[in-house]
């Protein structure tokens, strides 16, 4: 179980993330929807806590102070105060928005730093799942990130985050920018990684189309305060949610 | 054939003496200033160790490079993970920490040509009819020995690989687990006992120097300029032509153009191509 609580993230006097609550039961897919600045990436952030790293960096330069309150408690504890590295230790796993992927490391060098946390045999199997789950990665295991087709970079970046071996699997907007093609395998392939590996999965996007049937749940932000909540049918019967995010 | 020779030698002295700071600038986009005085430094502990306490030749240069890169970490951990991310601090704070260690150690009265570490085995060759000594034979054997292991290293250690990711995009690599200021720390330890290295093998070639200290700094900042900050084969590849200049420079015109050389590498690499021989990053963000 994963659960977050009044998350409020302030820039400077903007109000980023508005008494945000939001929970995630274990081997369950959480979709968050909003438009471009509704807080989505602000929200995964915070919940892996590299926003207490760019905080870190904003006050050494002397930049934008940002004020972060809210609980997140997982597995029993609280880990609000721990830094991302410690997080990621613990299994939450951000795949960040943008991909960020290594663009002077092949992809095979990709997976391997990916697999900074894992033993040696759980890198192995990792590796051979990624690969049979994304064989179009297989073809290409030798060439540089940076020259990846934005499919290939996306199926790249979800392989690294699973060689981490998340048991919360952070996913910040994967289908950004991709064809409606790899839109569906990726939903596919989201939902086919949950069943087979057991994770909890939380996955942000702003057209929920794509997403929508492969979640139990679901969180609606706008201008970065959760404004609708509930089950897929839930979504899918609300008007208002139906036609500002299904477009239909 | 002395050209070729000698170009080597000097090839790999000055790859050397950049390596370090390529590895420590690539990882935490950190220019570690203090760079040449860790060098010195290491020369100067192995000295102390050897002639003061006695012990011999293997064990005080292994202690010193331990020391060396025990200041490194204490450097970064104590001072310079306080202006992380502002680069003229970084240089400002680095350089200072470099010049307080020569500065120091001339105070303390290191002097050039009575502090000297002997060479690893006396003695010459004759190498395809030049006359080299057995000490410049192993700094090329070292230093190419040395260059595999760090590349093996890399490729292959789950430390190394973390270093390299952290180099790339360091928000992605703190996703993974990679906790970033332990990478920088470790980095900053590897790049200084580097340098330590450097200076066991070359500094047996003339003697331990204060001046020798703002030399090997100033090389390595024009070896990793030409080459693309950062980058290591852009390095060694630097290395390699700085090196043969230098040496074509020492045999056309005069000994006291080598420096020169150097720094005229520097002015003509950020004038032709800003981003080094391998600067390749920026190329691939054009590109995409």
């Amino acid at each position: 179980m994963f659960e977050a609580a009044g998350l409020m993230v302030f820039y400077e006097n903007m109000l980023a993330l508005n008494n945000v609550s939001l929970q995630c039961g274990a081997n369950k897919i959480v979709g968050v929807f909003g438009a471009n600045s509704a807080g989505k990436s602000t929200l995964m952030y915070t919940l892996s806590g590299i926003i207490l790293d760019i905080r870190k960096k904003e006050e050494m330069a002397g930049g934008e102070r940002m004020t972060i309150r809210g609980r997140i408690v997982y597995e029993g504890k609280d880990i609000m105060s721990d830094k991302p590295s410690l997080r990621a230790r613990k299994g939450i796993i951000l795949c960040p928005e943008r991909r960020r992927i290594f663009p002077e490391s092949t992809v095979l060098e990709n997976l391997r730093i990916g697999s900074y946390l894992a033993t040696t045999a759980q890198a192995a199997e990792t590796l051979d799942y990624v690969l049979t789950t994304f064989p179009a990665l297989k073809r290409i295991l030798k060439r540089f990130g940076g020259f990846l087709s934005g499919g290939e970079q996306q199926m790249l970046a979800i392989g690294r985050a699973l060689m981490a071996q998340p048991k919360v699997l952070l996913l910040d907007e994967p289908l950004l920018g991709l064809s409606p093609a790899i839109q569906y395998l990726l939903a596919k392939a989201i939902k086919e990684i949950r069943d087979q590996r057991g994770m909890s999965i939380i996955v942000s996007e702003q057209y929920a189309r794509p997403i929508i049937p492969i979640i139990d749940y679901g969180y609606i932000l706008e201008n970065g305060a959760a404004v609708v909540e509930g089950s897929k049918q839930e979504l899918l019967d609300n008007p208002d949610v139906k036609s500002a995010y299904f477009g239909n | 054939m002395d050209i070729i020779i000698y170009g080597i030698i000097n090839s790999v002295s000055l790859a050397l003496m950049a390596v370090g700071f390529t590895l420590v600038y690539g990882v935490s986009r950190l220019p570690n200033f203090a760079h040449g005085a860790l060098y010195i430094l290491t020369g100067y502990l192995t000295w102390i160790l050897m002639n003061r306490a006695g012990l011999n030749y293997v064990f005080s240069a292994i202690i010193a490079l331990g020391l060396t890169g025990l200041i490194g970490a204490a450097m970064y951990q104590l001072v310079l993970i306080r202006v992380r991310g502002m680069p003229i601090s970084e240089i400002i704070a680095s350089y200072a920490i470099g010049l307080a260690i020569l500065e120091g150690l001339r105070w303390g009265g290191l002097k050039g040509g009575t502090f000297r570490l002997p060479p690893f085995v006396e003695g010459s060759v004759t190498v395809l009819g030049v006359s080299v000594d057995f000490q410049r034979i192993f700094v090329v054997i070292l230093g190419a020995t040395l260059m595999g292991a760090l590349w093996l290293f890399v490729n292959n250690t789950k430390l190394g690989l973390a270093l390299k990711g952290m180099a790339q995009d360091e928000r992605a690599a703190l996703t993974l687990g990679i906790d970033s200021d332990r990478m920088a720390v470790t980095a900053t330890a590897i790049g200084s006992m580097l340098a330590g290295a450097a200076a066991i093998i070359l500094l047996p070639l003339g003697s331990i120097a204060v001046e020798s200290g703002y030399h090997v700094l100033i090389m390595a900042v024009a070896v990793c300029i030409v080459g693309g900050l950062g980058s290591w084969t852009g390095a060694v590849l630097a290395a390699f032509i700085i090196g043969f200049a230098q040496i074509l420079s020492v045999v056309y015109f005069g000994a006291h153009y080598q420096a020169v050389v150097a720094l005229l590498a520097i002015v003509i690499t950020l004038i032709c191509r800003p981003s080094g021989l391998f600067g390749r990053q920026k190329e691939l963000e054009e590109r995409v």
